[in-house]
């Protein structure tokens, strides 16, 4: 077994939790349920991982097959990459039916006919999702099996999440083979990006609770649910601000769980406006921004702000359309004509 | 500003944590050198004991302490010190290369306010900056306090005076601006933290700030509040947020960032007295 090879299994062994280890083997199925069985996974995982590599090597694994495990290991762990999500189009009405094995062989040869040196494996799972490892090389060195970009393409969609990894200069290629192999016409990169995959597939694939598009008021209805904590000092006044904060942001933000996304921002090329009695700037160019929203779980913070005090209910649309317009990154301009106050997202 | 910019450049782009320093009793500028020579025995001895810092045992710690003239503000003030400590690798211990592991300097800018109340044998060096790990500033810090009878404290900043910072940073001119101004937020009472980088480019927050500042080389607290009011509206006008309920915990402009936890960082050599002034003036608010 070639020695970069067996480098490889190790380090991908270190990298699974050791709980984890022996069910992923099994997932991986290069190693015989007998062949698991001589392994002590109690010790140490470097032993364990050292163990592996023996078998490995008594079963001349070869790099497609270290591949593979590869492959499981982020399709269970995907949110230590960063996804992106592109969208592929069609020009034309007709819906052929999606090939697998077409896909794949044409999706090589692309990319093989560009860069002689490249490993790429594939693996499908049940929900139609189809995971390619790409293990990136040029006509002069081998692939590094370290610097992989992964991509998930649900077929019965026009969506793909990348994972490009370091080697950006390959992603136009990687787009082109992919339009080519499924029959699409182009692609086009959509501005939302996470370590959240599943988060992702939600909300292009509208899986997670929707909200009601607009705010309409109305009057308070009975509810059978258990009053909060009840403050003495939050009189009927109070009361009835937070129970109107906490209807509006279900209406705007639905009752499910929201998308887990970590990050948003904000160009804004927007006309600072203030109260002319301050007599203060009043440019006639944009006033140039740059918000960033952190968190680790951003959507479910900036549900909280309202009841929080920290902000109005509703909140505003440029946060509150993030899952419905399947974007994290915006820029802001402002809209010209009857409705100065309003904004314009390109 | 007369500081010469060469003397000082080593102070630039480098993370240096604050503290406050009550004033060192007999302390003479005089013997910086003996100094050097106590803090270097006291380092050993505290390595002997097992407290000290580095793995590497066989490391030499070279002490050095030397005077800064040039960082002080008025003529009242005691001129700045400066104290590093170098490693030398055991090969050769008289032409070995050094290198610099640790940096510590006090310094009085325009601190009239506490040395004209302070009898003679104290000397007033109100603020001290550190940069290296923790474990030496320690070490260091636990000498002085030995030696001098002094206190250091940690310096947080309050998002007041991270505000005037933003101002006043906001309005100085820079030859060639590439930084944002930046102002970071953090909103931490929440089921899952939220932290906000609200960045204007620089030459849109120098041109609101000369609308508002009326007077040049004077601002106002009520300047200051109208400028952070005027970005806190544009903000709440986009995003319903209302940035004033929340915590102003970093300020980043061209001139020089400062984190509310006492870090701060000279990006400018031509206003490094400017910021030490007001430094200086925090930290004799903690003082007394």
């Amino acid at each position: 077994m070639d020695e970069t090879v067996a480098e490889y299994i190790r380090r991908t062994v270190l990298k699974i939790p050791r709980d984890e280890i022996k069910s992923m083997l099994q997932k991986w199925g290069f190693l015989s349920e007998k062949q698991l069985q001589t392994i002590n996974f109690h010790q140490i995982k470097e032993n364990v991982s050292q163990d592996v590599v023996q078998l490995c090597e008594a079963n001349s694994a070869d790099i497609k097959q270290a591949a593979v495990l590869d492959i499981i290991y982020n399709h269970i762990y995907p949110n230590k990459r960063v996804w992106s999500v592109y969208q592929m189009n069609k020009t034309g009405e007709e819906t052929e039916i999606f090939d697998l094995t077409d896909f794949k062989k044409k999706f090589k040869r692309q990319l093989q006919s560009a860069l002689k040196n490249v490993t790429i494996s594939f693996r499908e799972y049940e929900d139609n999702a189809i995971w390619i490892r790409i293990a990136w090389g040029t006509p002069y060195k081998k692939p590094n099996q370290y610097k992989t970009s992964y991509v998930v393409y649900h077929s019965q969609t026009p969506y793909v999440f990348i994972s490009a990894s370091v080697l950006k200069s390959n992603l136009p290629l990687l787009c082109q083979a992919l339009v080519l192999a499924s029959n699409y016409h182009d692609i086009r990169e959509m501005e939302l990006r996470s370590h959240s995959l599943n988060s992702l597939k939600d909300i292009v694939f509208k899986r997670y609770s929707q909200n009601f598009q607009t705010y309409h008021p109305r009057p308070l209805q009975e509810r059978n649910v258990a009053p909060e904590s009840t403050d003495v000092r939050i009189i009927q006044e109070n009361r009835n601000e937070k129970e109107r904060i906490q209807r509006v942001n279900r209406e705007v933000f639905g009752d499910g769980p929201q998308p887990k996304l970590e990050f948003a921002q904000y160009k804004l090329e927007t006309m600072f406006k203030s109260d002319p009695k301050m007599d203060v700037l009043d440019k006639k160019e944009p006033f140039r921004c740059l918000v960033k929203f952190y968190s680790p779980h951003l959507l479910e913070s900036l549900k909280a702000l309202a009841p929080a005090g920290i902000a109005d209910a509703p909140l505003s649309p440029l946060l509150t359309c993030i899952p419905q317009k399947a974007r994290n990154y915006f820029k802001i301009r402002e809209k010209k004509g009857l409705f100065p106050g309003s904004f314009v997202s390109p | 500003e007369n500081t010469e910019p060469q003397r000082t450049a080593f102070l630039l782009r480098k993370q240096w944590t604050l503290y406050s320093v009550t004033p060192l009793y007999r302390f003479c500028p005089a013997r910086l050198r003996d100094y050097a020579r106590l803090l270097s025995a006291f380092i050993a001895a505290e390595k002997q004991k097992g407290l000290a810092v580095e793995v590497g045992v066989e490391l030499d710690i070279k002490v050095a302490v030397s005077s800064l003239p040039d960082l002080k503000g008025s003529d009242q003030d005691q001129a700045g010190i400066l104290v590093q400590l170098s490693l030398r690798s055991p090969a050769s211990r008289k032409n070995s290369e050094e290198k610099l592991v640790w940096s510590g300097w006090f310094c009085c800018v325009f601190g009239d306010d506490l040395s004209k109340n302070v009898p003679e044998d104290f000397t007033c060096l109100p603020l001290f900056l550190a940069n290296g790990a923790e474990s030496y500033t320690s070490i260091v810090g636990s000498w002085f306090q030995k030696t001098f009878d002094c206190c250091f404290r940690r310096l947080a900043i309050s998002p007041l005076s991270l505000s005037w910072m933003a101002a006043m940073w906001t309005g100085c001119k820079v030859d060639k601006t590439t930084s944002a101004m930046e102002l970071v937020f953090s909103v931490p009472c929440l089921p899952y933290p939220l932290d906000i980088s609200y960045a204007i480019h620089p030459e849109d927050a120098k041109a609101l700030w000369d609308t508002v500042q009326k007077t040049p080389g004077e601002i106002t607290q009520e300047e200051v509040d109208v400028f952070m009011d005027c970005l806190y509206s544009h903000f709440h006008r986009h995003f319903k947020i209302r940035l004033s309920a929340t915590k102003l915990v970093k300020v980043s402009t061209a001139v020089a960032s400062a984190h509310c936890d006492g870090i701060i960082k000279f990006l400018q050599s031509q206003y490094l007295t400017g910021v030490l002034m007001l430094l200086t003036e925090l930290a004799i608010s903690q003082i007394q």
